[in-house]
């Protein structure tokens, strides 16, 4: 290595750091110390390096830079924390949305069983209803059920025959028509008090239908449910077993 | 609030030579500003991601380059003009007045150096970094900082000391 070839290697030394540590450097500032002219070059460059240095050292930033960042970065993070907090809510609300529409999406219970219809029928005459046809005429009555292609050849006990008839009305359910016949019993002043309901046994998915009279007590009314030749028959009045088994 | 602690003491002991680099690089204060928020944002998202935390100094300042970089493409028309102007209004440095330099005409001079020799011969002077951390930091190899350092370098000291060969 001579004086100019370490004079170009020593332009990259700066003075105060590891730059000695290099090979190449470390040879350079060997030779200097046996060159007194590269050892004066040298001597100038180390002077212009720190003066250098310095003066890039004196490169100030706004007094005010430092907090900027601080404060800017600390709202940012508050937002994102509200935000993640906004998601996390929406994310537990569609949960619960969901967990809360779970039971509509269960299979709805058959609305077409027996006891579902004793229960609508029981209610249609406790809440009232509209006589369809007023009359006592038992062919009447059949024959106006029968243009309203509801049951009209239903069959009657003997008691019921000699009933007094106070008319009829047409009912639906399921989207069957229901034949309804609506007697007077001498032990009570109410004139509608006795109620007879007949449909296709067919509509009936579901229950226990027999031919024997079953008596059972549905929304304070005392009722009687059987069977016969296709149709059901649901009897229902006011009072207790032994007020409808004349009637069977 | 841990998190919070350690971001405002990373921001104390990095956020003025961060500056100085920047503003080495843009010669406005402004964006010299974005830059270094801008790195520290950042930071504040993405160095989680750094395993080794003794490369801290040096990510940071290979992310505001990086982000100088980017603006600069995003500037480039707007730049040239204004080293046009830069160079036109640089100041005359006597050759032996090296000491007596304000550190505004020294980032004149530096404004008139060629970009790629910019950033190299600012971390150069402003944090010791040895040539292994300025060629990380710059994402160059090893032999091309050694280049242009001393390209860099030699321009510098020749505008310092001949002020004609500023506007050449």
């Amino acid at each position: 290595m001579n004086p100019a070839e370490a004079r170009s290697i020593l332009q990259l030394y700066r003075p105060g750091t590891d730059d000695a540590l290099d090979p190449q450097i470390a040879a350079a500032l060997a030779l200097a110390r046996q060159d007194s002219e590269l050892a004066r070059w040298l001597a100038e460059h180390c002077d212009r390096q720190i003066t250098l240095r310095n003066k890039f050292r004196q490169i100030a930033g706004p007094p005010a830079l430092k907090e900027q960042i601080i404060s800017e970065q600390a709202a940012a993070n508050r937002s994102q924390s509200v935000k993640r907090r906004l998601a996390a809510l929406a994310a537990a609300v569609s949960v619960l949305i969901l967990l809360l529409e779970i039971p509509w999406h269960r299979p709805a219970p058959p609305t077409d069983t027996l006891e579902v219809f004793q229960h609508a029928m029981m209610g249609v005459a406790l809440r009232g209803y509209g006589m369809d046809l007023t009359t006592n005429n038992l062919p009447q009555i059949r024959s106006f059920l029968a243009q309203k292609q509801a049951p009209a050849d239903f069959q009657l006990s003997d008691t019921l025959k000699h009933a007094t008839i106070n008319g009829c009305a047409v009912e639906s359910w399921q989207a069957t028509k229901v034949s309804m016949i609506c007697f007077h019993t001498p032990k009570s002043a109410d004139q509608n008090n006795l109620w007879l309901f007949v449909v296709d046994q067919g509509v009936i998915r579901k229950g226990n239908l027999t031919s024997s009279p079953a008596v059972q007590t549905i929304h304070q009314l005392i009722t009687a449910t059987w069977v016969k030749d296709g149709k059901l028959y649901l009897l229902g009045t006011q009072g207790s077993e032994v007020d409808i088994r004349p009637y069977l | 609030m841990a998190e919070n602690a350690d971001f405002e003491s990373l921001v104390a002991t990095y956020y003025a030579p961060l500056y100085q680099f920047a503003f080495s690089m843009t010669r406005d204060e402004a964006d010299a500003c974005d830059l270094t928020q801008q790195t520290f944002c950042i930071w504040a998202n993405k160095g989680h991601q750094l395993r080794d935390r003794s490369k801290v100094k040096t990510w940071l300042f290979t992310t505001l380059h990086r982000e100088f970089l980017s603006l600069r493409r995003k500037q480039s028309r707007a730049s040239h003009i204004e080293l046009d102007q830069a160079s036109a209004e640089l100041p005359v440095v006597l050759p032996s007045s090296v000491n007596q330099l304000d550190t505004q005409s020294l980032m004149s001079a530096l404004d008139c150096m060629e970009e790629t020799f910019q950033a190299p011969v600012a971390l150069f002077y402003l944090q010791d970094y040895s040539y292994q951390e300025i060629a990380e930091i710059l994402e160059v190899p090893l032999g091309t900082v050694k280049s242009r350092l001393a390209r860099g370098l030699s321009r510098l000291y020749e505008m310092l000391t001949d002020p004609k060969s500023q506007k050449s």
